[in-house]
């Protein structure tokens, strides 16, 4: 009796575990979507970064450090030009708060400003604060597959869901077999176009393969572009809990 | 001529009774248009006026496509010299500098997105009537006070009083980051509800100061109080900032095309109206020229019949028409006018409206405009659609027989 118990039991583990492997070697595009995030975010990193926002008769860059820890944790404070040295973002969650040393006040960014350019770029808010609406408020679809660099690229068709809070009518989203995201299309309602997320300039950084540059292009604003430029980033580093709270917003301790 | 000129007044006056009361429903009408066009062309002006008083002005200067995307780089530079140049070449005092920005407004416990005005404190009273709209506090003191006024929709929302902090943040000209932190020393109620609910105003020197602005500012505002001036106005503007080719001159109804439209729909809803008052007063005199012919089928038969054509009766009895229409009309209109006029020198007060207007800052009497347009329009639609609606009566005295027509009793 014993006996069979056992053999019972093994069967179910290994029934588990079968189905519990790939069986195919296409993966869904569920599982591709939120392997990109995942590898994007990684458990928690460190970047210097530069942004610069570009329009046709004038330009501006602005350096900073970005720490991130999970997928719902950030923190970005800028470093140069002087002017706007000191200034801070905090995201948790959905939530999102600002800091400006010139004022010495912590404001929350309210629901209603989620579309307006993050620190005037062409980066919303939401694009900043809610990269995991992608995994949990989105349907997703491969479309097609394509190669980038001698890579698989997929292809990926992402609908919100009907009741989702999302502003898109859909996003494609392009992401390679080693989980780098490619790009990223923005459509609205209407299915026409708004905005293009595209990506250049895949570099190894700590041992790891790293989009450094992305660039936000507004369709009906060819002229008018910002672009994001990584350049160094650590991975997996260890970031005390602190780093991510309004007092440490307010007031860095080295 | 002078024959049938005399032989038509005879006519018309063999009954007497009956001419009188034509006369009476034409120049009713028209008595009735004149008054109304008048008063309804009186009540756009007073819209537009209002309108143009409370902030807008009646001309602007900005940068070229500045209005359809309003860009905080898309900005005129050394605002307030241009400003003060403009005043003494146009001779017009009523010239205020502003520039606008954008940014996130925090209260102690709230935080919105509003509109941020910079202005010049000194003129600003001279091109809105925001500044005599205080309800609270006192309006911006002088041109570089650290201190803000803000709409009472905004100040309820944001839970905040006279002498309370606001955080502002924002994105400056210059891209950097713009952050300040202002008392609010007063509180006004406009009326309208966008500029209570998304305005806040600070002094110009102040607002170029916190958005990096370096002298520049983004609209030029110019106020006259006569409204009709305004293609004039916008012409001599055009050419005096002729200099700086990146500059416009925007007129109150490119700025507001909003009220332009609701005005042309409303104008036109009222000429509804009208053309109802017109038709039945056209079909009344229809019936009295119809009867008139008629009855004198005998006598036209025989004028016929002694070699009268048919032509210059038709002639007569159109004379006929004009004489009693011109008559009328004429009457019609002096009634109309001098209604129109008392009102002009009086003011309509509608009972209840004294209140609210004086609450807005804004005159509590309707006058008519007495205009060309509002006198003319009227009587001109009456004139020619009676004198229409005696042709067909006229027409038909071509169908008659001499002898038949002799026979009708």
């Amino acid at each position: 009796m014993e006996k069979y118990k056992t053999c019972f039991i093994s069967c179910i583990l290994w029934i588990l575990l079968w189905h519990s492997l790939p069986v195919n070697s296409e993966p869904s595009a569920k599982d591709i979507i939120q392997a990109a995030i995942d590898y994007y975010r990684d458990e928690s990193s460190f970047s210097v970064a530069e942004m610069t926002i570009h329009r046709p008769d004038w330009e501006r860059t602005m350096k900073m450090q970005v720490w991130t820890q999970g997928i719902d944790k950030s923190l970005v404070r800028i470093i140069a030009p002087k002017k706007d040295k000191g200034n801070g973002n905090l995201v948790i969650g959905d939530d999102m708060w600002s800091f400006t040393p010139k004022i010495n006040r912590v404001i929350k960014i309210p629901a209603s400003m989620a579309h307006q350019g993050w620190m005037g770029s062409d980066f919303s808010n939401n694009d900043v604060a809610k990269a995991d609406d992608l995994i949990e408020k989105f349907t997703h679809r491969i479309l097609d597959t394509q190669h980038h660099d001698n890579k698989i690229l997929y292809i990926i068709e992402s609908i919100p869901h009907e009741d989702a809070p999302v502003v898109w009518g859909k996003e494609i989203v392009k992401v390679r077999e080693d989980f780098l995201m490619i790009a990223q299309e923005f459509y609205d309602q209407d299915n026409q176009l708004v905005k293009t997320l595209s990506t250049s300039d895949i570099k190894m950084m700590s041992g790891k393969l790293t989009v450094a540059t992305q660039r936000m292009q507004k369709v009906d604003k060819p002229n008018e572009w910002t672009e994001f430029h990584i350049l160094e980033a650590d991975y997996g580093v260890q970031i005390p809990d602190r780093y991510f709270t309004l007092s440490h917003l307010r007031n860095p301790r080295r | 001529m002078n024959t049938t000129f005399r032989f038509a007044w005879r006519n018309i006056w063999r009954h007497p009774r009956r001419t009188i009361l034509t006369m009476i429903a034409i120049g009713f009408g028209c008595a009735l248009l004149v008054f109304s066009i008048g008063f309804q062309l009186g009540q756009y002006d007073l819209m537009i006026a209002n309108s143009v008083k409370i902030f807008e002005g009646l001309i602007q200067v900005q940068k070229k496509g500045y209005f359809e995307d309003s860009k905080m780089r898309s900005s005129i530079p050394d605002i307030q010299t241009l400003t003060e140049r403009l005043r003494k070449q146009t001779g017009i005092m009523d010239i205020s500098p502003r520039a606008n920005g954008f940014a996130l407004v925090s209260s102690e416990t709230r935080t919105y997105g509003t509109m941020i005005i910079g202005v010049d404190p000194k003129y600003e009273d001279k091109v809105s009537i925001i500044p005599g709209l205080v309800k609270e506090g006192r309006y911006l003191a002088q041109e570089d006070a650290n201190e803000v006024v803000i709409g009472k929709s905004l100040a309820k929302n944001m839970k905040l009083s006279i002498g309370d902090e606001i955080t502002l943040m924002g994105n400056g000209r210059d891209g950097s980051i713009a952050a300040t932190i202002l008392p609010v020393v007063g509180i006004f109620e406009s009326g309208s509800k966008d500029l209570d609910r998304n305005i806040i105003e600070m002094p110009l020197a102040t607002f170029q100061d916190t958005f990096s602005m370096e002298g520049h500012g983004h609209s030029i505002v110019i106020y006259h109080k006569d409204a009709k001036l305004v293609n004039e106005l916008q012409k001599t503007v055009l050419q005096l900032v002729e200099d700086q080719e990146t500059l416009t001159a925007l007129r109150w109804d490119q700025l507001q095309p909003g009220l332009k439209e609701a005005i042309e729909l409303d104008y036109s809803s009222g000429w509804f109206t009208y053309i109802v008052l017109v038709v039945i007063i056209v079909f009344s005199i229809m019936n009295t020229f119809l009867m008139s012919v008629m009855e004198r089928t005998r006598e036209f038969g025989i004028m016929l019949a002694l070699g009268y054509k048919a032509l210059n009766i038709g002639k007569l009895v159109m004379l006929e028409a004009c004489l009693l229409t011109i008559v009328a009309v004429f009457i019609g209109t002096l009634l109309g006018v001098a209604i129109n006029y008392y009102f002009y020198v009086h003011g309509l007060t509608l009972s209840g409206m004294e209140e609210i207007a004086q609450m807005y800052n804004m005159p509590s009497t309707i006058t008519p405009q007495i205009s060309f347009e509002s006198i003319v329009i009227g009587p001109l639609i009456i004139f020619f659609s009676t004198i229409l609606s005696a042709l067909y009566p006229a027409l038909r005295i071509r169908l008659l027989q001499p002898i038949e027509a002799m026979r009708r009793v």
